[in-house]
């Protein structure tokens, strides 16, 4: 599908953009292929539509949500209600989607953006079905790692 | 004159990091600042306080900023309340659109502490 590349580029930027940015945290793409989130997770998603749809989701474990949410914050640990690390996660997919739009705006045309929500468990996965594309960059976000991944598809005319 | 302050987001987090920043510039702000998750939650509190300055989110669940704007500028009573939209979006239509609408700044997310300075920084007189 076209735009799978820059689609890609974009997304890894777009994360360095929001982190850098509200948390002051450093995105670098992490070498160990196919890692996976293990143990208690949180998925955040947001879907989308317009030329092409679908949605972004923010994966990581409960302790790196925490750390974002900390981050984001300014505050310690003992002051975060679970609420506040679900909420941060929901927000990070929120600002990552709006980063990476202003990036593939050209590609991708104008889309319309939903609310976030989160979700959580084990072995979080999103699926769009048969002729979607799908993009992943699996990251280390200071000392922790988190998934962003993009799922879109054409959408039907 | 210390200045009243609303800030409207459907995230909670969004809030609490918009009125820390708010709180650690060098504002005079009042010590209390307003808070709603929605537009029509912040067109109550328009109603019932007066407000100086509202930083409004567009994207909402409920009423929306765009729809906020709007309904806020019918008001006669909000005509001097100063209106800075804090969003994800970037897209000049929407920028644009939205300040024809009524809005007075625009600050996209992710945002740093100094941007948020900056564009309060004309109202605070
Ligand atoms: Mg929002």
């Amino acid at each position: 599908m076209i735009g799978q590349e820059t689609f890609a580029d974009a997304l890894l930027d777009g994360a360095k953009e929001v982190f850098e940015t509200m948390m002051f945290m450093t995105v670098e793409p992490c070498d160990e292929a196919g890692h996976v989130i293990g143990g208690s997770a949180l998925l955040g998603s947001i879907t989308f539509t317009g030329d092409i749809e679908g949605c972004l989701t923010v994966c990581c474990s409960y302790d790196c949500a925490k750390t974002i949410a900390v981050n984001m914050l300014g505050a310690e640990d003992e002051e975060l209600s679970e609420d506040e690390v679900v909420d941060a996660v929901g927000e990070v997919a929120n600002m990552l989607l709006g980063s990476l739009k202003s990036r593939i705006a050209e590609t991708a045309g104008e889309i319309q953006v939903s609310i976030p929500s989160v979700v959580s468990g084990t072995e979080l996965v999103n699926s769009l079905g048969e002729g979607a594309a799908e993009i992943s960059q699996v990251v280390n976000i200071d000392e922790e790692t988190a998934r962003f991944t993009l799922l879109y598809r054409d959408a039907k005319v | 004159m210390a200045k009243s302050l609303l800030v409207v987001d459907d995230s909670a987090t969004m809030r609490k990091i918009i009125t820390r920043t708010i709180r650690k510039a060098d504002l005079s702000v009042e010590d209390e600042i307003l808070e709603a998750g929605d537009g029509s939650e912040a067109l109550e509190k328009l109603e019932g306080n007066s407000v100086d300055i509202v930083l409004c989110d567009i994207n909402m669940p409920g009423m929306d900023g765009r729809t906020f704007v709007k309904e806020a500028r019918q008001i006669p009573s909000n005509a001097n309340t100063k209106i800075i939209m804090i969003s994800t979006e970037s897209a000049d239509e929407v920028i644009d659109g939205v300040k024809a609408d009524g809005a007075n700044g625009y600050v996209t997310k992710p945002f740093t502490p100094e941007t948020i300075q900056k564009e309060l920084a004309p109202f605070m007189e």
